[in-house]
């Protein structure tokens, strides 16, 4: 998707080209300090954190499999969760399992009299956590037949809850693999058009041209059919992100061009280019560091494209493919008149969940810029 | 040797809805008439049967997905372009979408030669086209010859060949044609009425000049598009919105003698989104949907009165859902090295090719489950091609493989196919694990919600199977070159009509589309040279009873064999409008459309 | 100055050639071809595909095809015909082009009308709660995916009457005069330009803010300040200008996104432009359509980045060109 390779670079401010200040204390303790003065910053990072890392145990915390159908369950309302029952506290959460109530057709459900107590550390699916340790141990569940569906079920009777820690997986790690390749690239290209400019930086900057021209969108249709069709769909779109991102560095690499054109004619340049560094060594050393407080702030601020991007490659259908899950596809399963009236969980779980993320992701972003900004440390707020 | 005429069509269609006629809704007269009629009638006029005389003015408004690509009818190949090509030209025949039948068209009646090969049309004199300019058997003859030319190569060209043999045309007179088929062909009528009537004396020269392709494309002017049929294009917005007027020059009438069609306009616009298009309708700009998903039924059934629309329920689709396991031989050097041999690893042709493998596969799918909630619960089971919205091929056999776990499990162990190192998916008595990939299109929801069901039934009997949605392309390049896939799920739109000839390249074991094992030189076994007789017989009379004899002996065949495992089809219901009166949607496609000419605007309506 | 407007166009030659490779490489790597979908119906034999297949050409081997493209576009300036539409292919993506235009130039006003003012604003009082909430909501807006906020505002849309629902033009917009013509199209306008306008709104705002915070640390704004002028004459006098001069660049970036950066809003809105139309073409592989549109798309990127260029060096005198 062409979107995903334009919402790269830019999206953070070029700033600062002439910096080389020296800090009276230590980088990092001044980077902290700056960055918990801002807290939405630390609201957004805290929040990325816990996403992480429920994505990383989605296994775990995912009381079902991300696949797994109950069909007496089609369209289930969220699950409530009581501690009080006639105005007794139970030492464990429990809920009244919810059972059809009326015309199939009608979704409609009804919370009975039984109680099903909420367990804790429950056997369930066997999976592997991280690929590597087998095991069925989940944090939560409760007695089967008996199911808990925290955030409600799909039109599969698939709970929710799980599927949006499946798809946070994909959802999450496109951003990272994505910024990942492209930074790789567009930080050492860019570095050596700005630094040797000549004929290399020609080939270089009217290949990004090039590059920036390619329609992501032709791209990702050539592209899904060449993978084996037994391959996983996450797999699949992975895979598809990382050549996306190959050709992504190009606008990365304009930019880092710019900056390094000036960060070149520093002193600090001059004097290594005199003790006979070899120029790669000085790009290396020298000059690219220099562009690092940028670049951190442009790869926070690019991510959340990533995630936007899947959702919109699902809204036309080339993004994770279904059983598998994604805030995207789930996303787009709520795009219906009906699942807006009737079953609004489906839209608000999934909605949420990237516009927390999405958010959580800029919040970072403008608090990283403050807090490198080295100017601050030295004039402090101005106006 | 069979002879119709169309009169005794027209006439027991009428007589049927007299009744109806006098009872009549009651909104005659010609109050908000804006349309004079100053053309003469022809002498022959195609009076239609109606429920209620309507009067003149009013537009209808309709959403559709797609821009049509072109104005001409012949060049049309997709449906976005032929709903709209099919209001501007007629053929010889046209079809009545509700009772499913053919009726006169340009042509007046027909018969036919004793032996079923060669048709006789007489046409309606008096017949003109949008510029007044009469319409005669050289119009049709030119329209024929477009259609079979072998450079534009149309898509109705095969339509018109039977036995190898290209229709011959010829024209005794102004009035008449008579078409010769390669042989006897039960398809004559429909085939011919698919020509679209094009005229030959603004089109002949762009034709011979070899420029037909991109005459009456979507830019030429509308006033020099010049049509046969009920509408001509009054404007086009590009992608946006298309206008038809109406044609002053029909041969359609009312009982009453009154030129159709009674609507001033009819307006397509262009609404790529579903729920946009929902919203639209909602809020009175468009008059009617031709296309709701199974989920909005509930919503548009609770809104009717306030709306003041109707959701009309069709019944039962024409369109087919089912899978199939892949049989195909390599046909092709590209294909494979040996030619002959099965595409697929050895291993899982053993299973796919065991008939007992498959009858339990499709004993383990819960069809209800799906229904419930793929469909939400708007669909019917179905065994066949020929669904139970069908009125003349419908069946009602089959069912034999229905939902039926126990069974399922039983056969499989009968064949061999048990769990035999407890991991919950049973192994073929050579050990290897029974499992397989379901190919089907991405973009298609409702297909891909089919296979997640799929996969579920099957891991309950012990069969691992992996539902793999690609890209509609993907999936047509793995059923028709490389044939490289496990097992596929498709469906099937219908043909107008619905006649098993029109699938019959799905029936013939020499068929493109003879999906679980295409282009067989010879049938490779006896039930499906058995079909070939059958659908040899079966396209080559135009006696029903017989027709209907030699299907039902496929469809027995097909559903005892499983090589196509049946999956439900949805029920349709659309809304539409209060407003308008003579509405009279069908399963068929245009559901809407297909008699606008004759529907019109109440005159007492609300505006 | 002349020569190097006319040097970046020359380099535009090779790039372009580049493109209409790749792209044509791309076309014919992803499987099926423009008779996919009509190789489906069973009415249609083998022998049918195979003479439509040769009556577009795409029986040959590829690279003969891209050569006759070449060929073709060299020697007659002819791109080729629509598949489907049997029309010459920028026949077919003129009027897309035209109303994605109109979309995207509209949707740029709305970010940076809004971006710039909102940006100096927030910059000149940086940290209070104004610059505070000013950025919490362009980040509220930011991270709603344009998927669903399109929906959600049409929703208002249908549900108020204050807008119609998606579209371009009412039906009758013929009888209309010019103003109410105009009228028509601003109301129908309205919606997905807002949607794709309020997008970038967020970062540009930040950009803004940030450029005139740097801009206002420079020492000659200092000077300006101790010549004792009022704090909004040194802003808007002095640093605006320099200030302005990064976003240019960026502007240059936006233009070359214009023509695909509103395909979302297209097919929710229900508006006739170039993405839904490239899009079509390429699910059905309508190819010389597909190579019309991306060559559209480039050229109008490469504009784009040139046009940025000049502007900076007519707002930088430091810049110059030779």
């Amino acid at each position: 998707m062409s979107e995903i390779a334009e919402l790269t670079p830019t999206e953070a401010v070029p700033a600062a080209t002439e910096r080389a200040v020296k800090p009276p204390q230590s980088p990092a303790r001044l980077f902290w300090r700056q960055l918990r003065r801002s807290p939405l910053a630390v609201v957004g990072g805290t929040l990325l954190v816990v996403f992480y890392a429920l994505a990383l145990f989605a296994p775990f915390v995912a009381p079902y499999a991300q696949d797994d159908m109950d069909r007496s369950r089609f369209f289930q309302p969220p699950d409530r969760v009581h501690w009080v029952e006639g105005g007794r506290l139970h030492m464990r959460p429990f809920l009244h399992p919810q059972s059809p109530a009326g015309d199939l057709q009608d979704f409609a459900y009804r919370e009975g009299t039984a109680v099903a107590p909420v367990r804790w550390f429950v056997h369930g699916d066997r999976y592997r956590l991280f690929g590597l340790i087998p095991t069925d141990r989940h944090l939560f569940g409760t007695d089967p037949p008996q199911r808990i569906y925290l955030l409600g079920a799909d039109a599969f009777g698939r709970d929710e809850f799980s599927r949006l820690l499946f798809g946070g997986q994909v959802s999450l790690t496109v951003g990272l693999v994505g910024i990942a390749i492209s930074f790789t690239f567009g930080l050492l290209l860019g570095g050596v058009s700005g630094y040797f400019g000549g004929w290399v930086d020609t080939v270089i900057m009217r290949s990004t041209e090039l590059l920036l021209t390619i329609p992501g969108l032709y791209l990702i249709i050539a592209l899904r059919a060449l993978f084996p069709v037994d391959l996983p769909s996450q797999q699949v779109y992975l895979g598809i992100v990382a050549i996306l991102a190959f050709i992504a560095w190009a606008g990365l690499a304009r930019v880092i061009r710019g900056m390094v054109l000036s960060i070149r004619r520093e002193e600090y340049v001059a004097a290594a280019e005199a003790l006979g560094m070899s120029r790669m060594r000085i790009i290396a050393r020298h000059i690219l560091p220099n562009t690092m407080s940028f670049v951190i702030v442009a790869a926070t601020l690019t991510i959340p494209g990533y995630i936007l991007g899947e959702v919109i490659l699902s809204f036309i259908g080339l993004g994770v493919q279904e059983p598998a899950a994604s805030w995207g596809n789930m996303l787009a399963q709520a795009r219906s008149i009906r699942v807006l009236t009737s079953f609004p969980w489906l839209l608000y779980v999934p909605g949420i969940a990237i516009f927390l993320t999405v958010m959580a992701y800029n919040f970072l972003g403008d608090g990283l810029r403050d807090a490198l900004d080295p100017r601050k440390v030295q004039g402090g707020p101005t106006g | 040797m069979t002879v119709r005429t169309s009169a005794s069509h027209a006439w027991a269609a009428a007589l049927a809805l007299v009744p109806l006629l006098l009872s009549g809704c009651g909104t005659s007269g010609h109050g908000q008439t804006s349309f004079k009629d100053t053309n003469p009638l022809p002498a022959d006029t195609m009076t239609f049967a109606m429920d209620a005389i309507g009067n003149y003015g009013g537009r209808f408004v309709i959403a559709e997905t797609a821009s049509p690509k072109t104005f001409n009818a012949i060049m049309a190949n997709e449906t976005s372009s032929s709903d709209v090509t099919q209001r501007m030209f007629v053929g010889l025949s046209d079809y009545n979408n509700i009772t499913q039948q053919d009726t006169p068209g340009l042509a007046k009646s027909w018969e036919s030669s004793a032996d079923g090969s060669t048709w006789t049309f007489h046409l309606r004199h008096g017949a003109r086209f949008s510029d007044g300019h009469p319409i005669t058997a050289e119009d049709v003859a030119f329209s024929f010859a477009v259609c079979t030319d072998s450079v534009l190569h149309s898509s109705v060209m095969d339509l018109l060949t039977v036995n190898g043999k290209l229709v011959q045309v010829t024209t005794p007179d102004s009035y008449t044609v008579v078409t010769k088929f390669g042989g006897p062909y039960a398809l004559a009528i429909p085939a011919t009425g698919s020509v679209p009537i094009m005229p030959k004396h603004v089109l002949e020269a762009a034709w011979k000049r070899g420029a037909f392709a991109s005459a009456y494309t979507t830019s030429t002017p509308p006033d020099s598009i010049v049509t046969s049929g009920p509408w001509r294009v009054k404007e086009y917005r590009a992608n946006e919105s298309l206008t038809l007027s109406r044609n002053p020059w029909w041969y359609g009438v009312d009982p009453q003698g009154h030129r159709l069609p009674y609507l001033d306009e009819v307006t397509f616009l262009i609404v790529p989104d579903q729920n946009t298009a929902a919203l639209k309708f909602q809020n009175g700009e468009v008059d009617g949907l031709d296309n709701v998903k199974p989920e909005d039924y509930r919503t548009y059934q609770a809104n009717q009165q306030k709306g003041n629309y109707t959701l009309y329920d069709l019944g039962p689709s024409l369109n087919t859902n089912f899978f199939w396991f892949n049989l195909n031989k390599v046909r092709d050097p590209k294909q494979g090295p040996v030619m002959g041999k099965p595409i697929t690893d050895p291993v899982k042709y053993a299973w796919f090719s065991n008939a007992d493998f498959r009858r339990a596969v499709s004993m383990a799918v819960d069809r209800d489950a799906i229904i419930r909630s793929v469909f939400y619960g708007d669909a019917v089971k179905c065994w066949s091609l020929m669904t139970p919205g069908n009125k003349q091929w419908y069946t009602g056999q089959g069912g034999k493989w229905d939902y039926n776990p126990a069974q399922a499990k039983a056969l499989l162990d009968r064949i061999g196919f048990k769990d035999r190192n407890g991991d919950g998916v049973r192994e073929d008595p050579q050990g290897h694990p029974i499992q397989f990939s379901l190919m089907t299109n991405a973009d298609n929801v409702t297909r891909v919600a089919m296979a997640n069901f799929i996969k579920d039934d099957l891991a309950k009997v012990g069969i691992r199977c992996t539902p793999s949605p690609v890209d509609f392309n993907t999936l047509v390049t793995h059923l028709r070159n490389d044939l490289q896939y496990e097992a596929v799920l498709l469906g099937l739109g219908s043909a107008t009509p619905p006649d098993p000839g029109m699938g019959q390249n799905v029936m013939r074991s020499s068929g493109l589309t003879h999906y679980w094992n295409i282009r067989q030189p010879h049938p490779e076994t006896p039930q499906e040279a058995e079909i070939d007789k059958l659908i040899g017989e079966n396209t080559a009379t135009a006696n029903m009873d017989e027709r209907k004899r030699t299907w039902g002996q496929i469809e027995t065949i097909i559903n005892d064999q499983c090589w196509i495992e049946w999956l439900p089809c949805i029920r349709v219901k659309i809304p539409i409008s209060n407003r308008f009166g003579n509405l009279q949607p069908s399963v068929i496609p245009h559901r809407i459309l297909w008699n606008i000419d004759r529907v019109f605007l109440k005159s007492r309506a609300r505006a | 100055m002349r020569t190097y407007i006319l040097r970046r166009l020359l380099q535009l030659i090779p790039l372009l050639l580049g493109i209409t490779l790749l792209t044509f490489l791309l076309l014919k790597l992803a499987p099926g071809d423009f008779l996919s979908t009509m190789a489906e119906n069973p009415q249609i034999s083998a022998a049918t595909l195979d003479a439509m297949r040769h009556r577009f050409g795409l029986d040959r081997p590829w690279w003969l095809q891209y050569a006759l493209y070449l060929k073709n576009v060299v020697l007659h300036f002819d791109f080729g015909e629509s598949f489907s539409r049997h029309q010459p292919v920028f026949v077919v993506l003129r009027e897309g082009l035209a109303n994605t235009l109109l979309l995207a130039i509209s949707g740029a006003i709305i970010t940076w009308g809004l971006a710039i003012p909102l940006g100096v604003w927030a910059g000149m009082k940086q940290y209070s709660a104004a610059d505070k909430g000013l950025s919490l909501l362009a980040f509220l807006w930011l991270s709603v995916p344009e998927v669903l906020s399109g929906l959600l505002l049409l929703m208002l849309a249908a549900r108020t009457g204050w807008f119609p629902v998606g579209g371009m033009r009412s039906l009758g917009y013929d009888d209309m005069d010019w103003i109410g013509r105009a009228g028509d199209l601003l109301r129908h306008l309205a919606l997905p330009a807002l949607t794709v306008g309020l997008i970038p709104l967020a970062s540009r705002m930040r950009q803004m803010r940030g450029n005139l915070l740097d801009v206002l640390r420079l020492d000659y704004v200092t000077t300006a300040r101790a010549k004792g002028l009022s704090e909004t004459r040194v802003v808007f006098k002095h640093a605006l200008r320099n200030a302005l001069n990064p976003l240019i660049t960026l502007f240059g970036f936006t233009l070359g996104a214009l023509v695909s950066g509103s395909l979302v809003s297209e097919i929710i809105f229900a508006w006739p432009g170039l993405g839904r139309i490239t899009l079509e073409a390429l699910q059905t592989k309508d190819e010389y359509l597909v190579m019309g549109s991306v060559l559209m798309a480039s050229v109008v990127l490469v504009a784009g980045n040139l046009i940025a260029d000049l502007l900076l060096a007519v707002a930088d005198p430091r810049i110059r060109y030779e």
